[in-house]
Formats: C-alpha cells, structure tokens, sequence
C-alpha cells in the first residue's frame, strides 16, 4: 500500500500573508520502508507528515494512498486516519482518560469495534510496547513516568492497528533509556510489516534504522535515497544546518588525518570493522 | 482548525495615537463616550463624528478596520433601531400602517440610540486597535492604583490580565494540536447531537487543562526563580509619563466638549 505525493503543496494564509510551508513535493513511499524524515527546523517536516491521513488538505497537488486520492470528494477521511496512524510530537499530551486501558481502547472504540476486539487489540498495542497490562492498565496514565506515558500514547495509536504509522520526533525529550526502548519497537513495528515514516533530528538514529532518508530544506524535498546516498552528501546536509552521523564525521576526519582511504560508513559499527579489515591485512577495501 | 481565530485587534503602526500614553487613551474613550451621550439633538452628532474622523485619521487606522469593528453589532444595532421605532409612544404621530403607529417621538430615539451605539463601538474600537494589550493593562493598573488604599489588588489584577492574554494564543495552539491529535485517534468532533459533542469535547479538555497547569506551574516557578514578589516596590521598564501629545488630545476633546455645550448656552 505505498502512499504517493504527486506535486504537493501547501500554504498556510494567516490574514494578508502568505507562507508556503511545502512546495511541489514529489515523494513515493514503498510498503517496506522505514523513510525518515529530516530537515531544518520549520522546513515543513511535521505539515508534512499531517498530509499523510488527511489532517491537512494539500493547497495544491494530492496524496495517494492505494493509488486513491484521499481527499477526493467521498473519501471517508475517519477510515483513512485508522489505517495511516500519526504519532504527534509529544504525544503524552494527549492522553486524557482515567486508566490506561481506556486511553488505549479509545482509538479502536472510534472505529465501532466489538469489546472482544478492542480488549485484545489494547492487549496486543501494550504488548508491542513493552508495557506489563496486568500492572498498570488500570492506573491512571498521569502517574507512569514520562517514557511510560510516551509508550502508552504510542500503544493508543498502536491499537488501531494502522497500515502505516507516522510518528513525529517520537524520542524527543526522552532519556536514553526510553529512547532505546522506544527505537527498537518502531524497529520491530516495521520488521513486522507496518509502513513506518519518522521524523527525526538524532542522524544516529536515523542511520541505524532508516530504510530511506528523504530531506526537506525550505518546505522543498531537498534530496531522497538510502542512508548510504544521503549521507554521502556531507557538505549540503551541512550547509542545510544538519547534522551528520557520527560515522560519517569520524570517517571524514579520519580521510582529513590522511588514514587509510575507505568508503564513507555512516555507522560506527561499519566503520569499526573496516578500520579492523584495515588493519588486520591491508586488503579491506583499501586501494 | 482553531487557527482563525484572533483575540485582541492592536493594529501595529507607529502614529501620534499609537504613540499616546495609555492612561490619556483610556480617559478619552470615557470622555468621549460621555460626549455621545451628550449629544441631544441631531446636528451634534456631526461634531462627534468630525471628531472620530480626525481620530482615526491621526491614527492611520484604515478606515475599512473602525467600520468593520460595528461588525459583530450588527444585529443589536438592527434590533434597537426597530424597537424603539415600533414601540416608542409618543405625542406626534408621522404615519400609521395597519396597527401599528410610527411616532416622531419613537423615531428620533431610534435615530438617537442607534447613532449613539454605532459611535460608542467605533471609538472605543479606536483605543482597541491602538494600544497593544500589554501596554492597555499597564494604563489600567496605573489608573487604578490609587484603589489601592481600600486595598484593592490593582497590580494583581494587571499582572494576571497580562498573563492571561499572553498565554490565549499559545493556548489556542495547543488546543489545535490536541484536536488534531485525537481526530488523528479517530475522534469526532462535528457530528452527533448536543450530548455527543459535549462527550466529544472531554479529549479535547482534559489534556488542555493538564497543559494550562503545567504551564501555570512552570510560569509560577519561573517567576519565583527571578524574585518575583508582587507589586510592592516594582520598578517599570516602561514609565508611563505625559507628553505634549497627551495634552493636545486632551484639549481636543475639550473642544469637542465646548462645541457639544454651546447649543445649551446660547
């Protein structure tokens, strides 16, 4: 179920001034990515990623989903938001009911589900998430601590069982910890079979986990590719005010020291075992 | 979604006006709203609207702004006119429709009433669209400091009036994200009957009241953190003080006073 973005654009009119927030974006995504989103603050990342289910109509252009335009006229846009899921930023924000259980069972409560379902759907979300049900279903969801009450909004999403998930900086403000924790279920997520499309500002992250990397600079799609190609591209993701890998800068300065000439390695751990080929007998990949 | 909506109309540009000290534009509007009700017959009202003119031509308010603010009283304007046009007994009769009578009387204060508001809305409008909130709530707390003597709490009230207002937009925004957040959940907040929307709304509320105290408790401990201690002994960024420009709004509208009594002592 790709989505497609044929031309998009988007204004925002705020009285007699105009901002174009994204301009002709043209953006495949494939069943089995996991795209991230980067960019410089304001360069229209999260507008973006509204389009996806429909919270923002395009000013110009359309959304496919299926090869459907999902604002045509007839469109259920209720069903679409059940099968594009969309983490917001700070998503703990929104949580509002008296238990977990609840917050959790609110999403496949919208969708007219039967209590069976919606019983093992909540089940299943905090399963996925790493969440004891048992333990804190019927705790209130304001006395878990912040990474819990991030995982809780995550599973209310979750619970949908959304075809593709949308999740919008999903480890800002979280502890190291957390953050680990919360990767690696976006990673088992996508493993499983669910579209994912991450916004992020940690390249790290980004390097270890993206499938695809697409870069917004100025609400204009800058630059689209796998992480290898992106982030070969050192110089403008840099003039864009982005950051880098850590692997890329190490394998730069190490090309700056006049080390052993090596391809780019956007991860630590591909670096390290190039370094050690190097070392080892000379025949890694040196020319 | 929430977006559209925009609290407060300051127009931001730099004219004499604009540049008035609050307290005189406060005053004014008072004295000016007097001066409407001292208008008793009807060529008066030429010289208070002379006198709006020359305010909002001082101001550099586009004049589409001062007759867009009677916008929204509209219908009460309507209503004021047709009541005391219909319903007005009087001495003098003009003309009779079935049962119903117009009177002179009734006419004229529909006339009057309806011409009063029009202007009362237009010149407070003014004071609105020239001074920014902040700036109104400074004037406001430093009239009514004297009050403070009967213990009234006059930089309390300003200090919450202008949190209050700077925390309307942020809060709006937040609204739109939570909404968007929970539509995103598949909530739906345009249909149903009354009771449904009004349990529709609960998603919407409880993370906004949890956001607004958390804000308030932050904002709180901000303050404290840069000794914050009320009123007593604070000093002013911006003293509020007289000038020249003060003074000649003043004597104009003494004059508008003096033209407005004249009739009555010739």
């Amino acid at each position: 179920m790709p989505i497609v973005l044929e031309k998009l654009s988007h204004i925002y009119q705020q009285g007699a001034s105009t901002t174009t927030a994204l301009k002709d974006i043209d953006l495949t995504i494939g069943d089995e990515d996991l795209l991230a989103l980067i960019g410089h603050t304001g360069s229209g990342k999260s507008t973006l990623a509204q389009h996806l289910n429909g919270l923002i109509k395009p000013t110009s252009g359309r959304v496919l989903l299926d090869g459907r335009d999902i604002n045509a006229p007839g469109e259920d846009s209720r069903k679409l938001r059940f099968r594009v899921g969309l983490v917001f930023q700070y998503p703990e924000h929104q949580l509002f009911e008296e238990t977990v259980y609840k917050d959790i069972a609110f999403g496949p409560k919208n969708m007219g589900l039967s209590e069976v379902e919606i019983d093992q759907r909540v089940r299943g979300a905090m399963d996925t998430v790493g969440l004891p049900f048992e333990e804190i279903k019927d705790r209130s969801p304001f006395e878990v601590s912040g990474g819990q009450m991030r995982r809780i909004a995550l599973a209310g999403v979750l619970a949908m069982r959304p075809q593709v998930l949308v999740l919008d900086e999903p480890t800002a403000g979280l502890d190291p910890r957390a953050r680990d924790l919360l990767l690696s279920d976006i990673q088992r997520l996508h493993q499983e079979g669910t579209t994912v499309v991450m916004i992020s500002h940690a390249m790290d992250d980004v390097a270890r986990l993206a499938t695809r990397i697409a870069v917004l600079e100025k609400g204009a799609l800058a630059m689209v590719g796998t992480p290898g190609e992106v982030f070969s591209r050192y110089e403008e993701l840099t003039a864009m005010g982005l950051d880098v890998p850590q692997g890329c800068q190490l394998t730069r300065l190490l090309r700056e020291m006049g080390g052993p000439a090596m391809a780019d390695c956007y991860l630590l751990e591909s670096l390290a075992d190039s370094l050690t080929q190097q070392i080892k007998g000379g025949d890694g990949g040196a020319a | 979604m929430l977006r559209d909506i925009t609290l407060g109309q300051y127009y931001p540009v730099d004219s004499p006006v604009h540049r008035l000290d609050p307290r005189t534009k406060i005053i004014l509007t008072v004295l000016f709203i007097i001066a409407v009700f001292m208008a008793d017959q009807l060529f008066l009202y030429l010289f208070i609207l002379g006198y709006l003119v020359m305010a909002v031509y001082v101001s550099r308010l586009p004049a589409r702004m001062i007759i867009r603010s009677i916008r929204p009283m509209r219908i009460l304007l309507v209503f004021t006119f047709v009541l005391n046009l219909f319903f007005g007994a009087g001495t003098t009769a003009l003309f009779t429709i079935g049962p119903v009578t117009i009177w002179k009387e009734g006419l004229m204060n529909a006339v009057h009433f309806t011409l009063r508001l029009v202007f009362l809305v237009m010149g407070s409008s003014i004071l609105t669209l020239t001074t920014s909130p902040v700036t109104l709530t400074d004037g406001l707390e430093t009239l009514a400091s004297p009050l403070k003597k009967i213990k009234f709490p006059a930089h309390e009230m300003a200090m919450m009036m202008t949190i209050a207002l700077r925390f309307i937009p942020t809060l709006v925004e937040e609204a739109d994200k939570i909404m968007k957040a929970q539509t995103a959940r598949g909530a739906d907040f345009e249909t149903g009957n009354l009771m449904a929307r009004a349990r529709a709304m609960v998603p919407l509320l409880v993370p906004l009241f949890v956001s607004a105290f958390r804000r308030a408790g932050d904002l709180a401990m901000a303050m404290e953190a840069r000794c914050y201690h009320g009123g007593e002994g604070r000093t002013r960024l911006h003293v509020l003080k007289i000038k020249r420009g003060d003074i000649i709004a003043f004597l104009t509208m003494a004059a508008l006073f003096v033209l407005l009594l004249l009739p009555r002592w010739l």
